[in-house]
């Protein structure tokens, strides 16, 4: 009789090795996951797209799935991306929008909930939320946790607090916790023209520089430009004492540690401040960290350090979020958005995010952020910093009207800045001038008292 | 004798100033391409040259430059071909055919009304056109785009230049039998020659730096060298000696084609002229 | 040789111009139909879909308490005015000078072109780290002979005469092409005759070349003021706008509220105002030309 494998053993061995496999499906399996059709990812180049790069090289060579990097400068990364979701067939799969913008794409109600591409999606735990802009209440519109999944963070870029580590060992500083203690530090250290104390970002920017700048002054001082924005109640709350304090309190650092002409400086001139050894503070985004350690970029190569952002004398501190989320958007075929999930999916892993920080850009995951064993790495020194501010990450606006205030708020401040307001009637006006721009908008919104 | 050679002397001298205020600036740019960036924040005149920025921008494993470049030159060349063929046609038109005085001025008002458009503004009205048509990151695209922003400014220059041909060397030319193209081609382009030159080169340049419209109309395979300059801007960091090493790169066929343009095209245009 | 009939000619020629014209008349009067399609109608979106609301002129008024937008209209006028006179004045000597030496022509007309052939964006970038406070090549020529450093764009009163100055580096190259074109199209003899004459240099620019130039500098300073009107690559690299307004440009206002704003009814009505209001400008301009011309 002959023993051979009949067609019935191999089809149970088939099906059973088919069990098998499904049992053994993990992250680490990807290699034999299913083929994913090619798809597209817009984003902008900056310092941390360098790591991103790497990572989809790294997840390429995983998978054996194409992906095409459709790279732009900062702004016409959203121009583009505006045009393709506005047109019948979009022209990117995967979006990768910075939290001072991404308020469009949710209202505008453009993007693909991640669960009705993939019922079985999750959003890892350790994945950080920042202040819950990954989820979205149609109804409510609002970042409600118990909303939607909408999108992915990529990269958490937050202020952090960049003060040059050699001096303070030389003059015995202690680390800041408050803005007082900063502001102390700062003026111990202010010796111009060699050195300034701290630099702002005074300019009036587009998209922004003083108001970003400002805002962890704001908000740790218990100031709030709307008076609950999660509930729905949009009254414009900027000129309250709490924010004139804390606006007095930025020109006074100013004016008694910083730039002589702080209303000049823009964010590409704190980093060449940094760099160049003329400044012994400055609150600047984690994203552009990688420049302080190059030696052909720096000056003051392993001298700087990061610390969380201080606080008022009553509040938390604030680091403002100017993050990076990555959505779907409704326009493209099927096959390409579950490709684009499928890539988050493998993005989201502690393998992959640890990859991502040793490509240069700073994680996501929490677990890997408060990794001690990695925080040894003196290359990773600012991880600590990163990973305390987390929990205390604030948006800016959850609005789409955002923007026009934003530029409200950029050129009263800037002229606050320079003196051609005084910090009540900057504020004053801000108010008013957003009020405007909320009644327009049909907001429920109202004003407070104005400041004296 | 005495006044020429002092008026002699004041013109070089004055060229020689104002060279210098143009050549500055522009050394300063170049040399960004050979500085370390932390060497260009701190403002150093004397440094250390080298060839980081350069390296980076030609070999570097994500270098686009080559493609850039040859697409930059391919829509550049070809648009500006087309604009000064179909402005000298219609500038001839325009001045000798007897088009109504009315047409002119229509036109001429909308070039006007139409350079001040904002450029934001015509790529968001052509964008879903181009993606309908399938125009969109195609040569055939930039190259339409291109004229349709250049072609009026082309279109009044060489319309001023041909009217200040004297009339009677064309009527002279009439009637010894010469059809319209001959007559074009061999008395009015020799005698417009300098003009002509200008227009293109002014074309060129407009195509070669144009950025609004090759920045939202391309993708990868058609990208041209402003957009590749502007990615250096990072948002976060701004790298000044790659944005320097590609626009010292890229000034090297346009240069060339200046150089050229100057010598040859205006030989070649003059020859045959009529005497 | 043959007798071309003129009306065939231009019959053929229209036929063939059609095509390209057609084209050209889509791409160029539909962003223009859409501006003002847009500019009497609230946009929204939502779930993906755009929602036109018509409000009549409801933008338009909005325009005129636009504080904003009326700095930038004068901030860009007078940077026009300004600036181009400049260039054009500039460009002018330029050409003169260099269509009456012999040597080093080449030279010369290359190196003055020079600054149009850089892109926008590497000019506005590297003169911004030129004109810097701290750093900037300018602070460290005039510290050689200890003037205190001056923040050029950080200055309401400085900033804009310094991006006029960026300005004029950048654009004389325009105005000095299209000049020397014009010089060289004079025929030869005109300097001749002048030297037989005996005239100095500067009767000779005075009673032959600006009054045979005139067309050209016309033309020239036309479109060189156009194109400044629009402005928009050295404000948004060198000022942002500030310090305050004092370099706020239509261009700029346009952008912000059309692109990072999102206002795409309210940009759309901005646009079309400035549109109709340079259109009025350029109209009087040509009606005054005129009128002046007749005088001749």
């Amino acid at each position: 009789m002959k023993q051979g494998i009949s067609r019935r053993d191999l089809s149970l061995g088939a099906v059973s090795a088919g069990a098998l496999s499904t049992l053994a499906w993990s992250p680490s399996a990807w290699s034999q996951a299913a083929k994913q059709t090619p798809f597209t990812i817009v984003i902008n180049n900056s310092p941390w797209f360098d790591g991103f790069r790497k990572v989809v090289e790294a997840y390429e060579a995983d998978t054996g799935n194409k992906v095409n990097l459709d790279v732009n400068p900062f702004g016409g990364s959203l121009e583009k991306q505006r045009a393709s979701v506005r047109t019948k067939d979009g022209m990117f799969d995967l979006l990768i929008m910075n939290g001072l913008y991404y308020q469009e794409f949710y209202h505008g109600g453009f993007l693909t909930p991640l669960n009705e591409i993939d019922p079985g999606f999750k959003l890892d735990p350790q994945m950080v939320r920042y202040d819950n802009t990954v989820y979205w209440n149609e109804t409510t519109k609002s970042h409600d946790p118990a909303g939607k999944l909408m999108s992915v963070p990529v990269n958490g870029n937050i202020p952090l607090l960049y003060y040059r580590a050699d001096l303070y060992e030389e003059n015995k500083l202690k680390v800041p916790e408050t803005w007082d203690e900063l502001l102390a530090n700062a003026k111990k250290l202010h010796n111009p023209p060699k050195i300034y104390g701290i630099v702002q970002r005074g300019a009036r920017g587009s998209p922004n520089d003083v108001s970003y700048d400002w805002w962890p002054y704001l908000n740790s001082f218990n100031g709030n430009l709307f008076r609950n924005e999660a509930k729905g109640d949009f009254t414009i709350t900027i000129n309250s004492p709490e924010a004139k304090a804390a606006l007095d309190f930025y020109l006074r650092m100013a004016k008694e540690a910083g730039h002589p002409q702080t209303g000049g400086l823009a964010q590409a001139q704190i980093i060449q401040n940094l760099v160049t050894g003329k400044a012994a503070h400055a609150l600047l985004v984690i994203a552009a960290w990688s420049q302080m350690d190059d030696p052909a970029k720096s000056a003051v190569v392993g001298k700087l350090n990061a610390a969380k952002v201080p606080r008022g004398p009553n509040g938390k501190p604030s680091p403002v979020l100017g993050h990076w989320l990555a959505g779907i958007p409704k326009n493209v075929p099927k096959a390409r958005q579950t490709a684009a999930l499928t890539f988050l999916n493998w993005f989201q892993t502690r393998g992959s995010q640890v990859k991502y920080l040793q490509a240069g850009s700073p994680p996501v995951r929490q677990d890997v952020l408060s990794d001690q064993a990695l925080w040894k790495d003196p290359k990773n020194r600012w991880m600590s910093a990163m990973a305390e501010s987390s929990s205390f990450t604030r948006l800016m606006w959850s609005i789409p009207e955002g923007a026009q205030i934003g530029d409200v708020l950029e050129l009263r401040l800037n002229q606050a800045v320079i003196g051609e307001l005084t910090s009540s009637k900057a504020l004053n006006l801000i108010a008013d001038e957003s009020h405007a721009i909320l009644v327009r908008s049909g907001y429920k919104t109202g004003k407070i008292t104005p400041l004296a | 004798m005495k006044i020429i050679r002092s008026n002699f002397d004041f013109e070089h001298f004055f060229l020689i100033l104002v060279a210098c205020f143009v050549l500055v600036p522009f050394i300063w740019i170049v040399a960004a391409g050979f500085k370390s960036q932390i060497s260009l924040l701190q403002g150093e005149i004397f440094f250390t040259p080298n060839l980081d920025s350069f390296r980076e921008v030609l070999f570097s494993k994500t270098t686009e430059f080559f493609s850039n470049a040859c697409n930059s030159t391919v829509i550049a060349v070809i648009s500006t071909f087309l604009i000064v063929f179909s402005a000298t046609l219609g500038g001839y038109a325009m001045e000798r055919m007897h088009c109504p005085r009315w047409l002119i001025h229509t036109l001429l008002g909308w070039s006007v009304v139409f350079h001040m458009i904002p450029p934001i503004t015509l790529v968001a009205a052509w964008f879903p056109i181009y993606r309908e048509l399938g125009l969109d990151n195609t040569y055939s695209g930039m190259v339409l785009a291109h004229m349709a922003l250049h072609l009026p400014m082309a279109l009044w220059l060489m319309a001023n230049f041909i009217h200040d041909v004297p009339i009677e060397l064309e009527e002279a030319a009439r009637i010894d039998g010469c059809s319209t193209p001959y007559l074009i081609w061999k008395i009015i382009v020799p005698l417009i020659a300098p003009g002509l030159a200008a227009t293109a080169i002014l074309m060129f340049i407009f195509s070669w730096n144009e950025f609004t419209v090759a920045l939202n109309m391309t993708a990868k395979q058609t990208s041209t060298v402003p957009v590749a300059i502007a990615k250096f801007a990072q948002g976060y960091e701004i790298k000044y000696g790659e944005m320097a090493a590609t626009a010292a790169l890229a000034l090297i066929p346009a240069l060339l084609f200046l150089l050229l343009g100057q010598r040859h095209i205006v030989k070649g245009l003059t020859t045959g002229a009529l005497k | 040789m043959n007798l071309s009939n003129p009306v065939s000619e231009l019959f053929w020629r229209r036929l063939a111009l059609t095509p390209a014209v057609g084209v050209f008349v889509l791409l160029s009067l539909l962003p223009l139909a859409n501006l003002i399609a847009m500019s009497v109608h609230e946009i929204r979106w939502q779930d993906g879909h755009s929602v036109w609301t018509f409000i009549g002129t409801s933008h338009y008024e909005r325009l005129l308490d636009d504080g904003l937008l009326k700095k930038g209209f004068f901030n860009t006028i007078f940077f026009s005015v300004a600036g181009v006179t400049i260039q054009i004045i500039l460009g002018f000597l330029l050409a003169w000078g260099v269509s009456r030496i012999s040597r080093g022509r080449v030279l010369y007309r290359t190196i003055f072109i020079l600054p149009i052939l850089v892109p926008g964006i590497l000019i506005g970038a590297i003169w911004k780290l030129m004109l810097n406070y701290d750093f900037g090549l300018v602070n460290g020529l005039i510290g050689l002979i200890n003037v205190q450093p001056i923040d050029w764009l950080g200055t309401a009163s400085l900033a804009l005469p310094s991006v006029i100055l960026v300005d004029i580096w950048h654009w004389t190259p325009f105005c000095f092409l299209l000049l020397l074109a014009g010089f060289e199209s004079l025929p030869q003899e005109l300097h001749e005759a002048a030297l037989m004459d005996g005239v100095t240099a500067w009767t000779e620019l005075r009673y032959v070349y600006i009054p045979l130039m005139m067309p050209v500098i016309v033309v020239t300073f036309l479109f060189r003021f156009i194109t400044s009107l629009k402005v928009f690559d050295e404000i948004y690299l060198l000022t942002g706008g500030g310090p305050g307004s004092s370099t706020e440009v239509i261009s700029y206002t346009i952008y912000r509220t059309f692109f990072t704003q999102d206002q795409m009814g309210y940009g759309s009505a901005m646009s079309v105002a400035v549109l109709f209001a340079i259109a009025l400008l350029m109209v009087l301009g040509f009606s005054m030309s005129r009128y002046k011309g007749q005088g001749v």
